[in-house]
């Protein structure tokens, strides 16, 4: 009876579900936060996410007469539920990831990408201009950074010659592949943020070009669910970088100080730099982007062959 | 040249079309022309490349005189030559001047829609302010309409623009959208990222106060228009007080000049300053927004000391000042002047030297100087693109010839090179600031001017943060104004978006439309509608 | 969806509608200055984003609508159509002595009228332009108000076409 109940504890509370909503909660905050006060001003207070998210979820959620209700309704479900899902191969608060397989990597990773696939056709299905062209953008933005972020990221793995998360990790463990593997890093780092549309890669949901991109037509849940997912996903995926390059998470506090490091350094550069057009996105991540991490590989495989 | 040889020159180069020649002012210049003529006058004024065409106003001149009468200014230097076409005052027509001067299609619109002109072979006749559901056949600038009757609304169809090929994809902006501050509506069409056509439908802001001025006394309307833009008010003001003040034949007193002008500097900074945060955030760069606005509160402080208020204050009356600056306010000013100049020195290096945001605007939007002349661009536009276009220098007005400044051009005539102007204008401003408070002559802080205003006509032109802002004053002698026609710089700067935007990305759109520093508000007292075909 | 039978469920919407405003911005036919003005609070002087006041792009994302200028003609028709397009709970502030009465525009032919000929206002910020401070204090004004009346609306799933004839809110006019 037990047994039965703690897959479902595992889904609902922790590590996904209610915790990870509420772990996805404080990362936004301190995010605004810094922004804020990187940006001169104070910033919003320390409640202010939860009171964005319940205002969101009691909001009237208008449905636009021309998009298909059950995607209008279903597709911030199922964003919501691949990043949740994700978490489960994550070690969340540097515990034992809940589930473990052969290839979980490469599995979480397209979990994360379902958010910005579901964003894709909710923006498509409200047939709203600004979606329509935020959509296309969010689409031509994951055709760009997928492979880099990828690769980097298998950097690592092929270090521990493993694809599983949890194997990665314990094989690596010690040792800081940031150190080994710097560039891949960069990548890795840069590659998040594409993933999560920070900026400057944030053209798909530029507002002061195209509204809100995807988002323009969604209110109330459906808004909310999108923004839990990409609060989550953003949990997720701090705590892969910082597992696979940061010589593991081994327990709370050192789960903590690592993700929080990459957070600090991923709201400096959102700070600090404009956003980049569509087009100057795609060409950065393809020339630069590929090119440092077919390097990296280069070297891993040169030097892996020469270990042997 | 000179003024005078200037006006010699037009006065002989449009001798064979003159019916009647006069000079009004000193520096004005009075042709009578027949209305078929003025594109010939015209052709010929620029084949000597005699000045600019500047504005074209339409007067009523009443039911009495059953005429109308249209107005084309051109301007060189300070020396200005109108040429004026009697027209009757119904159906009558006028050569268009689009071939010699693009926009002059906008001041035809605004010509017809206003007076019920037809302009032959204008390029587009659609409605430039007036909304779309105003009466097909009321012309608001005649002298028998009424303002305060409410016209009856017209059906017109939900969509701005006839519906277009059904395969073009095209993307709006405005009148609500988050890169516009103030409504305006702009149709990019298409092709994935690539815009390949632009289309604008201004009116948005249109309120009517050309004709709400000729209901008002002279001291009424100051009030008024000081509110045509919250954000250069003071220009507005200016001109509208120098031409009075010109009419009723005073002279403000030399303190009073000097605190014009150090108003109106202060008033390019904070104009300036907004113009940089507002743009950095169409970039996407909300760090140097916040930042360029924090240090604009600065300036604010300053405002709000001299005069009571942070924006429309209110500076100028008929004749004068209604403040004066003491020591202290003046070290107030000093000091904060120098914060400023700081903060401005490292903007200037962020524009210039950020990779990503040069990334933005280095390269695009790029006018060159014969295009920006063509297009007829005025203010730091135009100056972006080599061209020596500033009423300050060519036409110095009031203080402006005790306290000169200096023109600060860039050849680059990209958007980086706007910012740069802009910057750069500021240093100039400073300094100008300066010395006005260091040399401030003791006098009076305004002079006593009639109830009535003398008749007769003056044309009044001040350098706003955006261009040259064009004033023609009118008076019948009566305490009310005959006809103020305001051309605002906007309007002319908007053929700057419009002819660079296809061909650019959709993404550039906010950047190029804030980069001409557009003020609905000021152009919108008429209503602008403008179509360009992309081939 | 019934109205909920529990007080506690009242009251965390409240709360958090009370300390989540989203706001977006129109302005239909003001001069600009009330505009700026508007920009400036949320600028590192003034800051907004600590009351939680986000300024949003798209209508169905905000809940306030911030007003300014007299009602052009032109723009009167889009200022419905931005209203009607934010989903319920929804308010109104107008700002300026424009979007009051139309302020020095009274007499121009192209003006219809204040904002509240136009659609409901919930709360009306005068001053030509107002200050910075004095929109803040408007707004902070219209969210207390929100806390101690229970004026919210049910949350229907409802299809975009909504008409014009819902009443004003129940919160009115502040002093």
């Amino acid at each position: 009876m037990f047994s039965a109940l703690q897959p479902l504890a595992q889904i609902l509370l922790f590590p996904a579900g209610l915790f990870l909503v509420i772990n996805g909660i404080v990362i936004e905050w301190i995010d605004r936060k810094l922004v804020a006060r990187l940006q001169n001003r104070i910033g919003p207070r320390w409640f202010q996410p939860l009171a964005d998210l319940v205002k969101l979820l009691a909001k009237e959620e208008i449905l636009p007469a021309a998009a298909n209700p059950w995607l209008f309704i279903g597709l911030p479900m199922i964003a919501l539920a691949g990043c949740l899902t994700a978490a489960l191969y994550v070690p969340i608060m540097g515990l034992q990831p809940a589930y473990s397989f052969s290839g979980d990597l490469i599995v979480t990773l397209y979990l994360l990408s379902l958010l910005t696939l579901s964003k894709g056709i909710a923006g498509w299905n409200t047939t709203n201009r600004f979606s329509l062209v935020g959509a296309t953008r969010g689409f031509t933005q994951l055709f760009a950074y997928e492979a880099p972020f990828l690769l980097a990221l298998l950097g690592p793995a092929i270090a521990a010659r493993s694809w599983q998360i949890d194997t990665i990790i314990q094989r690596n463990a010690g040792s800081w592949i940031i150190l080994t593997q710097p560039i891949g890093f960069l990548v890795a780092l840069i590659g998040l943020m594409g993933k999560l549309e920070l900026p400057p890669f944030d053209a798909p949901e530029a507002e002061t070009e195209i509204v809100a991109g995807a988002m323009t037509e969604y209110s109330g849940r459906g808004l909310a669910l999108f923004n839990i997912a990409k609060s989550v996903e953003f949990v997720v995926g701090l705590t892969l970088v910082a597992a696979l390059y940061l010589g593991g998470v081994n327990n709370p506090l050192e789960y903590l100080l690592k993700t929080l490091f990459i957070l600090v350094i991923l709201i400096s550069l959102q700070t600090l730099l404009t956003r980049l057009r569509i087009d100057q996105t795609v060409g950065l991540w393809w020339r630069f982007g590929t090119i440092l991490v077919l390097i990296q590989w280069m070297v891993l495989i040169v030097w892996k062959a020469s270990a042997l | 040249m000179n003024t005078l040889t200037s006006l010699e020159q037009a006065e002989k180069i449009l001798a064979p079309w003159t019916k009647e020649a006069a000079r009004p002012e000193p520096n004005r210049l009075d042709i009578i022309i027949s209305g078929d003529d003025v594109f010939a006058c015209t052709a010929a004024l620029k084949q000597e490349s005699w000045g600019y065409l500047s504005a074209i106003t339409g007067l009523d001149l009443g039911p009495d005189a059953g005429a109308l009468e249209a107005l084309y200014h051109f301007c060189q230097g300070a020396a200005i030559t109108t040429l004026r076409a009697r027209l009757p005052r119904q159906g009558g027509s006028l050569p268009t001047l689009y071939p010699l001067y693009p926009v002059s299609s906008f001041f035809e619109r605004e010509l017809s829609e206003m007076f019920g002109i037809t302009v032959i072979n204008t390029p587009d006749s659609n409605r430039l302010f007036l909304p779309d559901d105003w009466p097909v056949g009321v012309f608001p600038m005649l002298k028998e309409f009424d303002p305060k009757v409410e016209q009856p609304r017209m059906e017109t169809s939900s969509q701005t623009f006839p519906s277009q090929d059904g395969q073009k994809f095209y993307v709006p902006i405005g009148p609500q959208h988050p890169a516009l501050k103030e409504p305006g509506h702009f149709e990019f069409t298409v092709d994935g990222e690539v815009i390949t056509e632009a289309r604008m439908r201004l009116g948005y802001v249109h309120r009517g106060i050309e004709k709400a001025v000729e209901g008002q006394n002279w001291v009424q309307n100051l009030y008024l228009l000081e509110r045509v833009c919250g954000i250069c008010s003071h220009t507005h003001a200016t001109a509208y007080v120098m031409g009075v003040e010109r009419l009723a034949g005073v002279e403000a007193p030399l303190r009073a000049q000097a605190i014009r002008e150090v108003i109106a500097g202060l008033e390019r900074i904070h104009s300036h300053l907004l113009w940089l945060g507002v743009s950095a955030h169409e970039a996407g760069f909300d760090t140097l927004f916040m930042y360029s606005w924090r240090d604009r509160e600065t300036v604010m402080d300053i405002l709000e000391a001299l005069s009571g208020n942070r924006v429309n204050y209110s500076a100028n009356i008929i004749g004068g000042v209604k403040f004066d600056i003491y020591p202290e306010q003046a070290a107030t000013i000093r000091t904060g002047l120098e914060y400023l100049e700081e903060r401005i020195r490292h903007y200037l290096d962020i524009v210039t030297s950020d990779t990503l945001f040069l990334q933005r605007t280095r390269g695009v939007g790029q006018i060159n100087r014969e295009e920006a002349t063509h297009l007829g661009l005025l203010g730091p536009t135009a100056r972006a693109s080599g061209v020596l276009r500033d009423v300050r220098v060519e036409a110095p007005y009031g203080p402006y010839t005790r306290y000169p400044v200096s023109i600060v051009t860039s050849e680059a005539g990209d958007l980086e090179a706007r910012f740069i102007v802009r910057l750069k204008e500021l240093f100039v401003t400073i300094n100008a600031i300066r010395t006005i408070l260091d040399n401030l002559p003791e006098s009076e802080m305004s002079v006593r001017v009639p109830r009535r205003i003398p008749a007769g006509e003056t044309i009044s032109r001040v350098e706003a943060p955006r261009g040259e802002a064009f004033y023609f004053i009118k008076s019948n002698g009566s305490d009310k104004p005959e006809r103020i026609k305001i051309r605002t710089p906007s309007l002319c700067n908007w053929t700057a978006v419009l002819s660079k935007a296809p061909g650019s990305q959709l993404a550039d759109a906010p950047l190029l439309i804030a980069g001409m520093d557009p003020c609905f508000s000021c152009n919108d007292r008429m209503i602008t509608v403008k179509r360009l075909e992309h081939s | 969806m019934q109205k909920n039978q529990f007080p506690i469920f009242e009251k965390l919407k409240t709360w958090a509608r009370v300390n989540s405003p989203w706001a977006i911005h129109f302005n239909s036919g003001s001069c600009n200055g009330c505009d700026i003005e508007i920009l400036a609070t949320l600028t590192p002087r003034y800051d907004l984003e600590r009351f939680g006041v986000k300024l949003q792009g798209s209508p169905r994302h905000a809940d306030i609508l911030i007003c300014t200028g007299p009602v052009t003609r032109q723009a009167r028709e889009r200022l419905i159509r931005t209203y009607e397009q934010m989903p319920e709970p929804r308010f109104v502030v107008a700002v300026g002595s424009c979007a009051l009465s139309a302020g020095v525009f009274q007499n121009c032919y192209n003006v219809v009228g204040s904002i509240d000929e136009v659609i409901p206002v919930d709360a009306f910020i005068p001053g030509c332009p107002p200050r910075p401070e004095a929109i803040i204090d408007g707004l902070v004004k219209l969210l207390q108000s929100l806390q101690t009346a229970p004026g919210t609306e049910n949350q229907d799933q409802v299809s975009v076409e909504k008409s014009l004839s819902r009443p004003a809110s129940s919160l009115m006019r502040i002093e």
